[in-house]
């Protein structure tokens, strides 16, 4: 079942078109990670789910329940972490998600038992300081803990690694591993390895658009180019392999860079070999000869060209 | 309903943990002992500065010139400082993104608004009451002779003129962004209704009226019947302001 269907949806701001037709699904327990440059329109994407911002035609869907623009129904199966969680300073952890289970409707011991549970799962349990005094990674967990206090269906993460150190981005999407056994998660991010490391599924946000969308696996089968790089002790020697290369018909493409050369070819196993085969009979002393896995990357790289 | 108690619980904790209500009940329990005390030191003060040759001659003070001083502090400084303190309940709030939360939590922009509004009138009322209290108790510990009519209504529409204020600010701080242009437009606000002054025919719809004849209604000959248009006025506008933020809060994006 979908957890979030998005349909044909447009934004516009004045004249400008932010969101430009965009569809997708969120199946139930996966992590959807959202890719694109700043001024994308991952965070209006986000706030148009929400119901914080009204869209100028489409359609949301939240398990199966249509999103409205103000007050929105919807939101009571959403959990929602901004990129800067924003808390009052003066509360405590468990004061603040006291006061959100409340608003949620929770029943008291509920709110107790929830706020032990998620506090724990935060690492956050044994924190009495006031959030005034909490650094930013601290903020970061407590806006998780927050976010999946009505055990949400779907948990939207507006670039929630950003800002943090690696010892704080692991541990988020630590939780966030943790926290798919139960629910959908929108992931929006900079950080291509943090999307490798957790996705099920990714989409591509180009200039409102959406220009890539599927599971991690397919879409580098599809559009990852095979690509082996050849290392070289001196430029020279580089140069001397590329001239070769270059008029070869069996190679799609050579880049050199320095002492070293990427070679693009149809076929990985094949046309290696032909390469090895070329390098041998030239003469030219290699360093260096890896084929390369097609990464999250390169194909980002490749569809924002 | 549980939302909103809720809401309301977290204002509460906010002003108490910021001191902004401690801070509030000393300037207003300030106000409360300087109006019987100024009235009573006063003509002390005035002869100890009396130059040789001149003298300052000032009738015995009563209890008028006690709520008179009262009046003159809380239709001023008192009225401003409620204004102060709760200029940026919702623009800060606004500024910071803290209510983002909340509303995808599923709090209801009204309950937000209402829910300060009763707060911050709370708050007024507490400090009035406060203020009122204490100008009281000395009053009639140290003019106990004096006959005073009307101090309770008097005191009363001064309190409901600081509702209409209230909701004067949260109506602009609904359509403006900055604490400060809000500010200038409650400013401004009040300054067109001292600008209606000027003309006679508008002064029994002022709802001004209410914070400026406050010890001429102390007079037993004072007619109460001459202010129910301005306090059905001030009513009516307050709703109609609570109405309009509802509106343009409703509408904001977040």
């Amino acid at each position: 079942m979908n957890v979030l269907e998005v349909k044909s949806l447009t934004k516009q701001f004045g004249t400008k078109t932010v969101l430009r037709d965009i569809s997708f699904t969120i199946p139930s327990q996966c992590i959807f990670g959202f890719l694109g440059q700043n001024g994308a329109g991952k965070t209006t994407t986000m706030k148009l789910i929400l119901g914080l911002l009204q869209a100028n035609s489409g359609e949301i869907f939240v398990c199966g329940e249509p999103v409205v623009y103000g007050n929105t129904k919807t939101n009571r199966w959403i959990g929602y972490l901004p990129d800067v969680p924003e808390f009052y300073s003066y509360m405590t952890p468990r004061e603040y998600l006291s006061l959100c289970g409340e608003i949620t409707g929770l029943a008291k011991d509920e709110i107790r038992s929830r706020c032990d549970e998620l506090l724990e799962l935060v690492g956050l349990s044994k924190e009495n300081r006031r959030i005034g005094g909490f650094s930013r990674g601290m903020k970061q967990r407590l806006g998780i803990a927050q976010a999946l206090l009505n055990n949400p269906k779907l948990l939207i993460c507006d670039e929630p690694t950003s800002a943090l150190d690696p010892v704080g981005r692991k541990e988020i999407l630590d939780v966030l591993l943790k926290a798919k056994e139960k629910t959908a998660i929108l992931f929006s991010t900079h950080i291509l390895t943090d999307v490798e490391q957790i996705c099920d599924q990714v989409a591509i946000l180009h200039e409102g658009e959406l220009v890539l969308n599927g599971s991690l696996e397919d879409l580098k089968k599809q559009h990852a180019k095979n690509q082996i790089r050849l290392v070289f002790k001196e430029e020279h020697q580089a140069c001397q392999l590329q001239s070769l290369l270059v008029t070869d018909a069996r190679i799609k493409e050579v880049h050199q860079q320095d002492t070293t050369l990427n070679v693009e070819v149809n076929d990985l196993e094949e046309d290696g070999r032909y390469l090895l085969k070329v390098i041998l009979e030239s003469g030219v002393p290699i360093y260096q000869f890896e084929v390369l896995e097609p990464t999250l990357e390169a194909l980002f790289m490749e569809v924002i060209a | 309903m549980r939302a909103y108690l809720a809401f309301i619980k977290k204002e509460g904790l906010e002003l108490i943990r910021t001191y902004k209500l401690l801070l509030m009940f000393l300037i207003f329990f300030a106000f409360g002992v300087m109006s019987p005390l100024m009235a009573k030191l006063m003509p002390d003060l005035m002869s100890q500065l009396a130059l040789e040759g001149i003298e300052i001659s000032l009738p015995e003070p009563s209890a008028i010139d006690c709520y008179a001083q009262f009046f003159k502090n809380l239709t001023q400084m008192g009225l401003l400082v409620i204004v102060l303190m709760f200029s940026g309940m919702l623009t800060q709030e606004l500024g910071k993104g803290t209510l983002v939360h909340l509303v995808t939590k599923g709090l209801p922009k009204s309950t937000i608004l209402l829910a300060k509004y009763t707060v911050a009138s709370l708050s007024w009322t507490a400090c009035l009451l406060l203020a009122f209290s204490v100008t009281y108790g000395y009053t009639v510990y140290l003019f106990s002779g004096d006959e005073i009519f009307h101090l309770f209504y008097s005191v009363s529409v001064l309190w409901l003129f600081g509702l209409f204020l209230l909701a004067v600010s949260s109506f602009f701080q609904t359509i403006v962004k900055s604490q400060a242009t809000q500010l200038i437009l409650v400013a401004f606000c009040i300054g067109g209704l001292f600008l209606l002054k000027l003309f006679p025919k508008m002064e029994e719809y002022n709802p001004l009226t209410l914070v400026t004849d406050n010890v001429a209604m102390l007079d037993k000959a004072y007619d109460l019947t001459s202010l129910t248009i301005p306090i059905f006025m001030t009513i009516g506008l307050t709703i109609v302001l609570l109405l309009g933020s509802l509106l343009a809060f409703f509408k904001k994006q977040l």
